[in-house]
């Protein structure tokens, strides 16, 4: 596992934010992860489940940051289902 | 002593060339000081002429008249509480204003001195000497200024600090101020700095800076910015002259490309410094027009009529500039309130009830977007939860313009297709844009902007230690009672902060 740095664009939120994530870190991970950021604190939080855009496509919980091929300062967004 | 009639000397004065016979021109005039875009020696001083012609005699005399007047109007405040009564966000805007400024003005002197000695002109070359007084004066006297405050905000001390500190946004000002002018050659200079910026910009935003503080009761900071007001107003004309013979010689295509590329460069600073001064820490029963309808009046004009009456084509980005007067400068004021630790100024968040009444009503759709943030934003401060209106992590910050992304804003507001930064790699590393145009200025040139390190680029090099948010604030040299808060103890919030 390696710190991988991501630019995240949460749905709602007004700027682009450099989060930190491990690259063996499942996407439900990784949304938590930026959601921690923003919700509650700019956006307001939802009871629905986050979901992680990459490349126009959203990526399926489980899979990895490493396995869906996100790099260093890759741009991903994240939002709510 | 002969008393000779002005008009019997000046022209010889102030248009004295000579030839060079010792050093061949190129040595006299490195290319890098001084880019003369091929155009011949001749025709440089048989052609640049200054629109506004003055003696040193005449300048000195001027000059003391104005230092007179503005260190009296100092000196008599001095002991009075006027800065105290002052409205604390304007308070803030003046404390953030000198430290911005002040280092600026030094190094605006060794631009001017650079143009005093490479000018392709000797009437250029002797209108530049005066700009250097100029910009000397106005360190000195804002240093002044900002000194005598240090008892009552001792963040005044900025003025002298800022600059040797690698806060954020004195990482942006001396990014920008390095391109136009420390590391510019003079005949850059004159289209970048006194074209582009001075003329342009800054020399009406310190006539409209001036009548808002006198509005506000800040006679002190009032008379001190159109002191210097007029100054600018001379030495800018530096570059008009310019601007001519490079459009009389063919020249125009490159004169386009560095006022574009200048010009949107001035627009990002502008925007976060002039846009948050004048919509959200001006007191609301001072502000005579809106930010949007000052660039509209004001700039827009000006810069439509000059670029007609020189033949130039608007720059290319035209549509998305003034499209960002709408949204830009509304969420950088957002990233800096929230980021409010990271400056040396308490930011004012200007969004009591009355003050969201009129963003709606002077940008019709603010409430739903960036007064939505701040309903997110005052009901924490509300509930106690002020812990989650501080940041824990940086924003990404643009690799050109050195200032945070915000197209996300642009594009929640509806005036971007995407929310997505612009990236591109180059050299083996990642480069990453908030905009169109800065992507296009650092794709002109890159191995002028490449190597240069943004704060995010630093952290993620080691270079900030602990890579932590107290890291960043002790690499950014901002002590604990340094950094900013709400200026007003958030009572905006606790008056309601939703519409109504």
């Amino acid at each position: 596992m390696a710190t991988l740095p991501l630019q995240a664009v949460f749905e709602g939120d007004l700027a682009v934010l450099l989060v930190p994530v491990d690259d063996g870190d499942a996407m439900s991970a990784v949304a938590e992860k930026v959601a921690h950021h923003v919700a509650d604190r700019r956006v307001p939080a939802q009871d629905r489940p986050l979901v992680v855009t990459f490349k126009g496509s959203q990526l399926p919980d489980d899979v990895t940051a490493t396995a869906a091929g996100i790099g260093p300062m890759d741009v991903i967004r994240v939002g709510y289902r | 002593m002969p008393r000779l009639e002005r008009s019997q000397w000046y022209d010889l004065a102030r248009d004295m060339n000579w030839r060079l016979r010792y050093v061949d021109h190129d040595q006299f005039f490195p290319r890098e000081l001084s880019d003369d875009m091929g155009i011949p020696a001749e025709a440089w001083w048989r052609s640049w002429d200054e629109p506004y012609k003055i003696t040193y005699r005449e300048y000195v005399h001027n000059q003391v008249d104005k230092d007179t007047g503005v260190y009296s109007v100092n000196a008599a405040l001095a002991r009075s509480r006027m800065f105290e009564r002052l409205a604390p966000a304007w308070r803030s805007a003046v404390v953030a204003h000198y430290g911005a400024v002040v280092q600026a003005e030094y190094l605006a002197a060794m631009a001017e001195a650079r143009m005093g000695r490479f000018g392709r002109a000797a009437a250029w070359r002797n209108m530049a000497t005066l700009g250097t007084m100029d910009e000397v004066r106005h360190t000195q006297v804002q240093t002044h200024f900002a000194h005598g405050l240090l008892e009552r905000e001792p963040r005044a001390d900025w003025a002298h600090k800022s600059f040797h500190t690698n806060e954020w946004a004195v990482i942006a000002a001396r990014g920008l101020y390095d391109d136009m002018f420390s590391g510019n050659d003079a005949v850059s200079t004159a289209l970048q700095l006194t074209f582009t910026f001075e003329t342009g910009f800054t020399n009406i935003q310190f006539l409209g800076l001036a009548a808002d503080a006198i509005h506000v009761g800040d006679v002190d900071f009032g008379s001190l910015i159109s002191s210097i007001q007029t100054d600018e107003a001379r030495h800018a004309q530096q570059g008009e002259p310019t601007l001519r013979v490079l459009i009389e010689n063919g020249r125009k295509e490159e004169a386009q490309r560095q006022i574009d590329h200048m010009f949107w460069r001035t627009w990002r600073v502008f925007g976060l410094l002039t846009g948050i001064s004048m919509d959200y820490y001006t007191p609301l029963e001072h502000r005579s027009m809106s930010f949007k309808e000052f660039m509209e009046e004001w700039i827009i004009k000006q810069f439509r009529d000059q670029f007609r009456d020189f033949g130039l084509e608007l720059p290319w980005y035209w549509r998305q500039f003034v499209d960002e007067l709408d949204w830009y400068h509304h969420a950088i004021q957002i990233g800096i309130w929230f980021y409010r630790p990271t400056v040396w100024w308490n930011p004012g968040a200007g969004v009591a009830p009355a003050e969201r009444e009129w963003l709606e009503q002077k940008y019709p759709g603010w409430s739903a977007t960036f007064g939505a943030t701040w309903d997110v934003i005052a009901e924490n401060v509300r509930q106690g939860r002020l812990e989650r209106t501080y940041p824990e992590t940086l924003p990404v910050i643009c690799n050109l313009c050195q200032l945070p992304i915000v197209a996300p804003a642009g594009h929640l507001s509806g005036h971007l297709a995407s929310p997505e930064p612009l990236l591109l790699d180059h050299g083996g590393r990642r480069y990453t844009f908030c905009s169109e145009p800065c992507r296009w200025i650092f794709e002109s040139n890159p191995e002028r902007f490449a190597g240069h390190l943004s704060i995010v680029d630093r952290l993620l090099g080691g270079e900030i230690q602990p890579a932590t948010i107290e890291g960043v604030l002790a690499y950014m040299g901002l002590s604990p009672t340094e950094v900013g808060d709400d200026a007003d103890g958030y009572a905006w919030a606790a008056n309601g902060g939703r519409e109504g």
